[in-house]
């Protein structure tokens, strides 16, 4: 039966967090941005709050929520600033990983940590992309096996919270004829000798959030930290990715809310040629545009993660609301300046943040081209080819 | 809870809407629009199966279908409103123009429910459950008023138990066919909206004719028509609600509500020509590029029709939200203009680039591919009538900046 209406526990959870987001957030995001991250009590107040372990399962002491809820917190959290959900702890993209490639026992194991009361700096992240494509199909990141364990070498670049997190899910080249069917995921916890952080990355937007670069020579990682889940370890991956489409597509939603609002009343106070400006067409339109826009986006993402929750297939339902809410969150954030005119380009107003974070926010999930080879496939009813639809160091390689 | 399932009735009716589309509606569909008109025995058929497909615009108790149609939830709540716009996706899938050419009261429906007596619904709506094939029709556009209702100059003037109508409609659906019309006229026009009256208009008043049939763009096999009245003699009891429920402004908001429920069924029909169009190109590159076309031209033709494939998703979503408000008894107005106005759009960009991915043959009438050039054809209006889509973003707009009192 159709319901566009949350449940009444997830209406509770989304105004906690919306109420959060006005109070606290929002007025403080410059701060976060110039300091380039989120101070200690906050990310203590998220973590008690519960938003950085919704969906983490109950065997590993986690809520256990769907992902019908996280998008719901996530709208919201990004709605107070959209750097919030990248910079704070949590399990992150290690999460959707782990919860795709690992065993039981390792969901537990790997995932139980950031639960913890006091595990509120606890990160995890996700080492997927690399500066340079391999030679060959594949990534150019190795693992080898050794008696002691894998041995991993090679270079990740583009990882967010990459040198600051507890743990790393690393993907690297098993089998290398294999290409892509090839992976491994090893996970690396921070104080293991052999992978040391390059220097942070300085990034057009999301500046709370860490970028950093990992080298790995020679970090050897036993057996059990191999997520070892799945058998094809690049599918798991897709799906891993489609997870990480989502969450990012719940930010991409809640950043063109707010982009939306803020502009909306502007729109409703600035005068000029003696009314509000909002009363010229060229501009109500557009209002009117952005609505239709951010509105369908939120469906299409309720909607993806509705199938998710459901245990349903929700791959091409995922990237179509992904591409969508991309491309909404760029559209959205760039009327907000566009509207404000002059204003909108100087700092006092958080809309440029907007629109530089909309175009980082778009760059942390595989990209629009790449959910529209996924949709396509879906539509066409043919096999994914991981080589095409894969965030790929040579297609164009992603936050991860 | 969020959910996005349809339920059990609305699954069958989904499907039996489609199978009918597709086997009945679509093979006469090319025939149609070449004649500009449908077979008489395919309408004597539909007919017969008009209850299954005016979805709700009959109340149960004037013999329709009523709001049941889509049954109940859990809750007791309705879900008529999205039933239809499921359904019409369906029938329009196979063809628009026969969705605006099955027998039943049409646009005229919702202002006789919103609006009339229940002596008036009785009469009205009885027309229909007679013998033979019947229509209503919906008369508010003139030459000179369109989107701005408000403007209209054809005028009403009381005469004992009578009113003399004066003036020219224009673009009636069905309007030469129709057993009555709901037609708009204004007691003084400097009055504005306050001065607006609403009457059933039936066939054979005095006065009261056909002026010109419209040749259109697309839509071919529906009929358009010019009504003209010349001193018609519409009886006292024909007017809408009756004399008194014309002391506060519900005539021309019984106007406008007619489209809060209509628009996102409109939507739901563009979005049916919009999907028939993106399926039959989806199909063509099945066949034609996947396995024999080197992998960059494929990516971009597939980008593209990913692309299409969201946006008329997209629209469908909005379409289901109003249609969910409606069903609700939530106040609807903005959400049904969004509808309303993307899924035109969707629809379009849909045919638009359904053409291109076929190639020259896609925008041959003659080719494998002459459906695309009839959706072409059809979609374009469904950003025009009911509402253009600059007119949507007006209304829109409005309740967006609802702190701008004057606006």
């Amino acid at each position: 039966m159709v319901s566009f209406e949350p449940s009444e526990d997830q209406q509770l959870i989304q105004s906690t967090v919306r109420s959060y987001a006005e109070k606290v957030l929002r007025p403080r995001l410059r701060d976060f941005e110039r300091a380039r991250c989120l101070p200690d009590e906050v990310m203590q107040a998220l973590h008690e709050m519960g938003v950085t372990t919704l969906t983490i399962p109950e065997s590993a002491g986690g809520p256990g929520l769907g992902l019908g809820t996280a998008v719901l917190a996530e709208e919201e959290l990004a709605a107070g600033d959209a750097a919030v959900p990248y910079a704070m702890g949590g399990a992150g993209s290690l999460g959707a990983v782990v919860m795709e490639l690992g065993t039981d026992e390792q969901k537990t194991r790997l995932l139980a940590p950031f639960c913890e009361p006091d595990a509120w700096k606890h990160r995890g992240a996700l080492a997927f992309s690399e500066p340079r494509p391999a030679a060959s199909p594949g990534l150019s990141t190795t693992a080898t096996r050794t008696a002691l364990g894998w041995r991993l070498d090679g270079k990740k670049s583009f990882v967010l919270n990459g040198g600051i997190a507890q743990a790393t899910v690393v993907f690297a080249q098993v089998d290398q004829p294999a290409g892509w069917e090839g992976l491994g995921a090893f996970v690396i916890e921070s104080d293991r000798p052999g992978m040391t952080a390059g220097p942070r990355m300085g990034t057009v937007g999301l500046d709370a959030a860490h970028f950093g670069e990992l080298v790995l020579e020679g970090c050897v990682v036993p057996e059990a930290n191999r997520l070892s889940g799945v058998e094809k370890v690049g599918h798991g991956l897709l799906r891993a990715f489609s997870r990480i489409s989502l969450h990012s597509a719940a930010r991409a939603v809640g950043l063109s809310r707010a982009a939306f609002d803020i502009t909306r009343e502007y729109c409703e106070t600035r005068q000029a040629f003696g009314k509000p400006i909002g009363h010229f067409q060229a501009i109500a339109f557009t209002l009117a545009d952005r609505l239709m826009d951010l509105d369908s986006a939120r469906w299409m993402l309720w909607r993806a993660a509705a199938r998710w929750d459901a245990g349903k297939d929700a791959g091409k339902q995922t990237a179509m609301a992904a591409a969508h809410a991309f491309e909404v969150a760029m559209r959205a954030a760039d009327d907000a300046v566009q509207l404000h005119g002059g204003a909108g380009f100087i700092r006092d107003v958080c809309v440029e943040k907007m629109m530089r974070d909309a175009k980082t926010i778009a760059l942390t999930a595989p990209p629009v081209a790449v959910q529209d080879a996924l949709v396509a496939d879906g539509e066409l009813g043919v096999q994914h080819d991981l080589a095409a639809v894969l965030p790929t160091p040579d297609i164009q390689p992603i936050f991860t | 809870m969020i959910d996005f399932e349809l339920n059990e009735t609305q699954q069958q009716i989904k499907s039996f809407v489609h199978m009918f589309a597709e086997q009945m509606v679509r093979p006469i569909s090319l025939v149609a629009d070449r004649d500009h008109g449908l077979p008489p025995e395919f309408l004597a058929r539909v007919n017969e199966m008009r209850n299954a497909f005016t979805m709700g615009a009959i109340p149960k108790e004037y013999g329709g279908e009523g709001d049941g149609a889509g049954g109940k939830d859990k809750k007791g709540g309705r879900s008529a409103n999205l039933t239809a716009a499921i359904g019409s996706e369906e029938m329009c899938w196979g063809d628009a123009a026969v969705v605006l050419t099955l027998p039943g009261p049409g646009l005229g429906g919702p202002p006789v429910r919103s609006m009339g007596t229940p002596e008036q619904q009785e009469r009205f709506f009885g027309v229909f459950q007679k013998p033979g094939l019947h229509w209503g029709a919906y008369g508010l556009t003139e030459p000179g008023a369109g989107s701005d209702v408000a403007a209209i100059r054809t005028t009403c003037v009381k005469d004992g138990d009578h009113w003399i109508l004066n003036g020219t409609k224009c673009f009636i659906t069905n309007g030469a066919r129709a057993d009555w019309v709901v037609i708009f006229a204004t007691v003084d026009a400097a009055q504005g909206r306050a001065g607006h009256r609403a009457f059933v208009v039936e066939k054979g008043t005095p006065g009261f004719r056909i002026g010109k049939i419209e040749e259109k763009m697309g839509l071919r096999a529906s009929e358009t028509a010019e009504l003209v009245l010349e001193d018609a003699r519409v009886p006292a009891a024909n007017l809408l609600g009756g004399e008194d429920s014309y002391r506060t402004k519900e005539g021309f908001m019984g106007a406008m509500k007619t489209f809060d429920s209509t628009r996102p069924l409109v939507g739901a029909m563009a979005i049916g020509i919009g999907r028939a169009a993106y399926e039959h190109a989806r199909d063509f590159v099945k066949e034609h590029y996947l396995l024999s076309r080197p992998v960059p031209r494929y990516r971009a033709i597939a980008e593209r029709l990913a692309r299409i494939a969201r946006r008329l998703d997209a629209a469908r979503l909005l379409v289901w939200r109003a249609a969910w408000m409606a069903d609700r008894g939530l106040a609807n107005a903005k959400e049904a203009s969004m509808a309303k106005a993307y899924a035109g759009q969707a629809a379009i960009f849909a045919c638009i680039e359904a053409i291109e991915v076929c190639g020259a043959p896609g925008a041959a009438a003659g080719s494998d591919h002459a459906f695309l050039d009839k959706w072409f054809r059809d979609i374009k209006v469904f950003d025009i009538f009911e509402g253009t889509g600059q007119i949507q973003r007006i209304v829109i707009s409005k309740r967006i900046l609802s702190g701008l009192k004057s606006f």
